[in-house]
């Protein structure tokens, strides 16, 4: 059974649905974060369960309750474990006092005032977050005192739109950290394991493009302190059903705890193909009340596996998102390669939602062979009609620092100046050339790939500007 | 027609001839072409070489698996490009990159901003972005204000470069 806004009335998980119901408006806070219209349609489906996916309101401790009140089994932690670690700064509290380390920080702040003095006494730079929700919405970095007012204003209108609550705490900001992320999987009949880590650092406004597993900086005693550590945070929690703990790693091996997310990871595929578990399916069991199928030791990884976030954006303008029709369209596939995503030829992408538009994963039987295995797959690729995250992965992939294992957090800050561009060889450069001289003597065709749906705002605007 | 061809940092001279003969810097290239999708979508073999074009937006060719920017002038634009001369306004227009909720304003007519200081707030795609001053400037008029919803391409504000 799906839910869908207006907007999506067309898109392929209602098509492929058994029973589909609307549920409003365009607009988020009309339709998918619409806690009363969703359960109310949720009971007058008869279903038995809901998942809330891993977006809009899969970490909402009050949907997670109107739907257990409403006799229906939420497939997630329940209200109770999500407030606790909902709240970032009681999350914090949760993981100190179970022994695992987190940054220096403040308590939720009242003002810009309380801010500058928490930021004068830990020490710049810091980080502003949302203490509401994690996932990165709503976070600055700060330098120094001059830039704070502008981040506050920043991060609590981001914060409120995002999370109904425009309240922040601050933390210290570690610099050239890695983000490395912890699976969970919990039982409600309290056993707790944990599925290896997740090398996250390739982000751009603090939300992730790349993900892969194993983290090439991470080494066996490493990862056993990680996997203690987020499992000491679930069992203090009385954590259920699957669930992330998310750290910073800095060079030396040291960590600190950043969040628990609460829900299934956007990037939850890479551990699936290490692991040949089906965390999905794992959730349902689990929520169905059945014990997990297997112990810490009989978890085996195999191989290394790495997703590309496709997403809706221009690499060279900043990752500016951008809507609109997508036109040809051609999947990578092959042994080793999973395609999750929705797109067809024609499917509008709207402005109302999050760019992600695909998620390109790749299995090898090592960190090398994944990665040849994805620049091949990437090759394959064609997206049209909308900007594209393609060309960064298709640069990060060749970049030695990467090909090396060596990046942290602030890889596309600074290592992606929006200006690489990759040189076609002469013989590639006289058939594209062609194709543009023949495109512009036949203008009603050049039109073709945009005529029939709605322009990327971007590249209108871009193309304007280069005609001006 | 003779054409110029920017293709990233690439420039390339062609000729497409009435008889349908392409040429690169005055010599003959000899190129299969099938269009797979019309006007979207081309195959072109040229010594052995196979190349896939798709247009991805009217500036933009994934070639090869690259995605290259492209512009294309024809000899007559050419011409009039240069008899029309070089001259540059110091008035720069602000314009909405993309459609969305303009969340706030931060100037008003008359200020005078540093480079890189935030004018105004855009909410799209679930995120807030600020639009800054790219030099140092003067905020002539102020075109949108607060809580409109914006086209892409709408004018936000003009402003003029001031020492």
């Amino acid at each position: 059974m799906a839910v869908y806004s207006d907007i999506d009335r067309g898109a392929l998980h209602v098509r492929l649905a058994d029973e589909a119901y609307p549920i409003g408006a365009a607009t988020p806070a009309e339709s998918y974060l619409n806690i009363e219209r969703l359960v109310a349609v949720a009971t007058r489906s008869g279903c038995g369960a809901v998942h809330p996916g891993y977006g809009f309101l899969a970490e909402n401790a009050d949907f997670a309750e109107a739907v257990a009140s409403a006799g229906l089994v939420f497939v997630g932690p329940p209200a109770a474990v999500q407030r606790a670690l909902g709240e970032k700064t009681a999350a914090r509290r949760l993981a100190r006092e179970a022994g695992v380390p987190v940054a220096e920080g403040s308590e939720p702040l009242a003002g810009v005032k309380a801010a500058r003095s928490a930021a004068e006494r830990i020490g710049y730079p810091i980080v502003l977050k949302p203490a509401g929700g994690g996932g990165g919405k709503g976070m600055r970095i700060v330098r120094s005192d001059a830039e704070l007012a502008d981040a506050w204003r920043g991060a609590t209108g981001e914060a409120e739109s995002a999370f109904g609550t425009s309240a922040l705490f601050l933390e210290r900001y570690l610099d050239r950290a890695r983000h490395i992320e912890v699976q969970l999987l919990a039982d409600r009949q309290g056993a707790v394991v944990w599925l290896g880590e997740r090398d996250c650092s390739i982000q751009r406004r603090h939300q992730k493009l790349v993900e892969e597993t194993p983290g090439p900086s991470v080494d066996e005693a490493l990862r056993a302190r990680l996997g203690a550590a987020a499992v000491a945070i679930a069992r203090a929690a009385r954590y259920e059903n699957a669930g992330t703990a998310e750290f910073l790693v800095d060079r030396s091996g040291a960590f600190v705890f950043l969040e628990m997310n609460t829900r299934l990871q956007v990037e939850h595929p890479i551990t699936e193909a290490v692991t040949g578990v089906d965390l999905v399916a794992l959730q349902l069991r689990i929520a169905a009340g059945a014990p997990l199928p297997f112990a810490q030791g009989e978890i085996e990884r195999s191989g290394a596996a790495i997703e590309l976030r496709v997403t809706a954006e221009d690499p060279f303008a900043g990752f500016l998102p951008a809507g609109g029709r997508i036109g040809t369209l051609r999947m990578p596939s092959g042994p080793g390669v999973r395609v999750d995503h929705a797109l067809e030829s024609g499917t509008l992408v709207p402005t109302e939602y999050d760019p992600l538009l695909a998620k390109l994963v790749v299995w090898g039987g090592d960190r090398p062979a994944a990665l040849a295995r994805a620049r091949r797959a990437l090759r394959e690729l064609a997206i049209a009609g909308v900007p594209t995250s393609l060309p960064f992965h298709r640069h990060l992939l060749d970049d030695p620092g990467f090909v090396a294992g060596d990046y942290d957090t602030g890889y596309v800050a600074e290592r992606w100046t929006g200006r690489e561009m990759a040189r076609l060889d002469d013989g590639a450069a006289v058939a594209a050339a062609y194709v543009a001289a023949a495109l512009l003597r036949e203008p009603r065709v050049a039109r073709g790939p945009v005529t029939n749906g709605v322009a990327s705002a971007w590249a209108r605007a871009a193309h304007e500007e280069a005609l001006r | 027609m003779r054409y110029e061809v920017a293709l990233g940092d690439r420039l390339l001279q062609v000729e497409l001839d009435g008889s349908g003969r392409f040429l690169v810097d005055d010599r003959v290239v000899a190129l299969d072409v099938v269009e797979i999708d019309r006007g979207r979508h081309w195959s072109v073999t040229l010594d052995g070489g196979s190349h896939e074009i798709v247009a991805l937006a009217p500036d933009r060719l994934l070639v090869d698996g690259i995605a290259i920017p492209v512009t294309v002038t024809d000899e007559r634009a050419l011409a009039a490009g240069r008899s029309g001369g070089g001259v540059r306004s110091q008035r720069r227009e602000l314009r909405a990159p993309m459609p969305g909720l303009l969340k706030a304003v931060h100037v008003r007519e008359g200020d005078i901003v540093d480079a890189g200081a935030a004018l105004a707030t855009l909410e799209a795609m679930k995120m807030e972005n600020e639009l800054r001053a790219p030099l140092r400037s003067r905020v002539v008029s102020v075109a949108a204000s607060a809580g409109a919803k914006v086209e892409g391409g709408a004018l936000l504000m003009i402003l003029s470069e001031t020492e």
